[in-house]
């Protein structure tokens, strides 16, 4: 493989793990609290969190653009300091966060739904607090899904182009990920780096959902107890 | 030790309570659905919702009007719910230490040797390293039971713990039950449908209808009541009997003593001499008799003084002391009986009770039949 590959490649990994790290917590916190409580304006706040999910990645890209612009809510001007997130593998985490966050909060909604809440109610009668019960019964329970759901997530930023390419850019060596090294070399006529890329990039897909396969399929019996 | 006095919405109709129960095994008898669910939750603090009040061992848990809400960690409950609830994700073990090591940081001396003395008492000493997947339904309600004790509560609650199970697993673990309240020192709240159940476990008994309490007492008086027996699911009176178990026969029955010198010949069953049993008796199945009769096929003819006769719906309950006495048995009979044999208070009556119509209910770890239903 080429340097630019391999570059390419540590690079969308990099971004891809870092992401998960930030996506994770938020991630969890929101979909236990999604799955366990009813509270005003859950199905807005609901439908907000999948705004990702449906809008074309590029206006993501671009509303995170205007966050992050000189003269944004977040930018150099306002704050005084320089966060550094345009044209750097930062901006291009911020992307890939943002399009992953709205699955993995969906996936790890869908799990705590599955955790018996009676298993919960048991846990804080056997003299565990509501923090403990979480951490000691809920998380084990909910273990399987919520890896599965990092990896559902990790593949989405992976993937991701639209967003990173609007802000990080796609600078050989420095922001250049498998998918828009992809667009790269086709743009530029390098066939044979688009076709190493690609299989690079299937090869990637691959392991992630064997993986997120085993972890689902060998889940543990629930619900009897 | 419990004064429970709440309302709470519940979706067909009110729950409304005031109780106190201050013996050591109460029983909560009625129909499903009557709320019994409710009011344990109620109790345990599983539900946020009650108003009014509930005081236990001389602190408040519940005090809706004082904003008072003790969280269900802090109230030293054990409970036990009709499916068991084991930790899917712990093996047996966990399961014990789930609630022996939270507590462990508040009681001192919660220690390996009761875990050890509590599986002994469950006959679940075997199972420490098994996944609880693998487990059959009587052994997860025994390890249900046991993770309950472990957890070093003040108060157990048992919401219908033999509910879910079959029939002869049930007659194999009601013995445990009864063992668990001989052996530890514990008030007991224990919720059923059966008035079989209540009968071999509570000092006394507290009977639910449509939310609302309608009857409490001792339970062979309160559940030989008609109204209330008609609540239960056969609708009929079952005699249960605690009885000493006499020398195992190699024939098809075997003797008990009900009181000194009442013996009762009932059907053969696995159990060391002198071991206490339960033995229910229907009282559909108990005939009367003014006179000794003789050359009869059923193996008791057990001389008796009439207490009191009862109306029950269409029938008469006849409930009688047998001689030399300490112990009680119910026959329902005819109003037409009532008045042919002129039944009433002090007479002197023989109470016959066929072999085959008793049950006999002794402890006894799963035999070989009871594959693993999960």
């Amino acid at each position: 493989m080429s340097h630019e590959v391999v570059a390419a490649l540590e690079l969308s990994l990099l971004v891809a793990a870092v992401s998960i790290v930030v996506v994770g917590p938020p991630a969890i916190a929101l979909g236990y609290v999604m799955a366990r409580h009813a509270f005003p304006g859950r199905d807005l706040l609901a439908a907000l969190l999948g705004l990702p999910l449906v809008l074309p990645p590029t206006a993501i890209g671009l509303l995170l653009l205007r966050l992050f612009g000189a003269r944004g809510p977040l930018g150099r001007d306002t704050l005084g300091i320089d966060l550094g997130f345009l044209l750097t593998w930062r901006g291009a985490v911020a992307a890939c966060s943002v399009m992953a966050l709205p699955l993995v909060v969906r996936t790890a909604r869908v799990t705590f739904e599955g955790v018996d809440p009676r298993l919960e109610a048991m846990a804080r009668t056997l003299g565990h607090g509501a923090v403990a019960t979480f951490g000691l019964f809920t998380l084990p329970l909910a273990a399987r899904g919520l890896v599965a759901a990092a990896i559902l997530g990790f593949t989405r930023a992976v993937g991701e182009f639209g967003a990173t390419v609007m802000v990080a850019g796609n600078i050989p060596g420095r922001t250049r990920t498998l998918a828009s090294g992809i667009y790269a070399a086709q743009q530029a006529g390098r066939e044979r780096e688009a076709t190493v890329l690609v299989v690079v990039a299937i090869a990637v897909g691959l392991v992630a959902i064997f993986a997120s396969e085993r972890l689902t399929r060998s889940a543990p019996r629930r619900g009897r107890g | 030790m419990l004064r429970v006095d709440v309302q709470l919405e519940l979706s067909s109709f009110p729950l409304e309570v005031a109780v106190l129960a201050d013996r050591r095994v109460t029983g909560i008898f009625g129909p499903s659905g009557a709320g019994k669910t409710s009011l344990l939750e109620v109790v345990i603090g599983l539900r946020r919702d009650a108003r009014g009040s509930v005081e236990a061992f001389g602190s408040t848990w519940l005090d809706s009007a004082g904003s008072i809400f003790v969280p269900p960690e802090e109230r030293g409950i054990g409970y036990v719910p009709q499916e068991g609830l084991l930790f899917p994700h712990l093996d047996v073990r966990g399961n014990l230490l789930a609630g022996a090591r939270s507590r462990a940081r508040r009681v001192a001396g919660a220690d390996a040797a009761e875990l050890t003395r509590v599986c002994a008492l469950l006959e679940i000493d075997t199972l420490l390293d098994r996944p609880v997947s693998t487990l059959s339904a009587g052994q997860r309600q025994r390890v249900a039971l046991a993770r309950a004790v472990c957890s070093r509560p003040r108060l157990l609650v048992l919401d219908e713990p033999l509910a879910s199970l079959e029939l002869p697993l049930r007659r194999r673990i009601l013995p445990f039950l009864r063992r668990l309240r001989d052996e530890l020192d514990l008030p007991i709240l224990y919720v059923s449908h059966e008035p079989l159940e209540i009968q071999a476990l509570a000092d006394e008994v507290i009977v639910l209808r449509q939310g609302r309490v309608v009857a409490q007492g001792p339970p062979a008086r309160v559940l030989a009541d008609p109204e209330v027996f008609a609540l239960s699911p056969d609708e009929e009176y079952e005699n249960v009997l605690a009885a000493v178990a006499g020398e195992a026969e190699d024939g098809e029955g075997r003797a008990v003593e009900l009181a000194p010198g009442v013996r009762l010949r009932v059907p053969a069953f696995a159990g060391a001499t002198g071991s206490t049993v339960l033995v229910s008796i229907p009282a559909q199945q108990v005939l009367l008799a003014v006179e000794s009769p003789r050359s009869l096929s059923a193996q008791n003819v057990l001389p008796a003084v009439v207490r009191d006769v009862r109306p029950a719906g269409a029938l008469r309950l006849v409930a009688s002391e047998l001689r030399p006495g300490g112990a009680e048995l119910v026959a329902e009979v005819t109003p037409r009986a009532c008045v042919d044999l002129d039944l009433r208070a002090g007479r002197e009556v023989f109470m016959i009770v066929k072999q085959t119509g008793c049950r006999v209910y002794a402890p006894s770890s799963d035999a070989p039949s009871s594959a693993p239903m999960s």
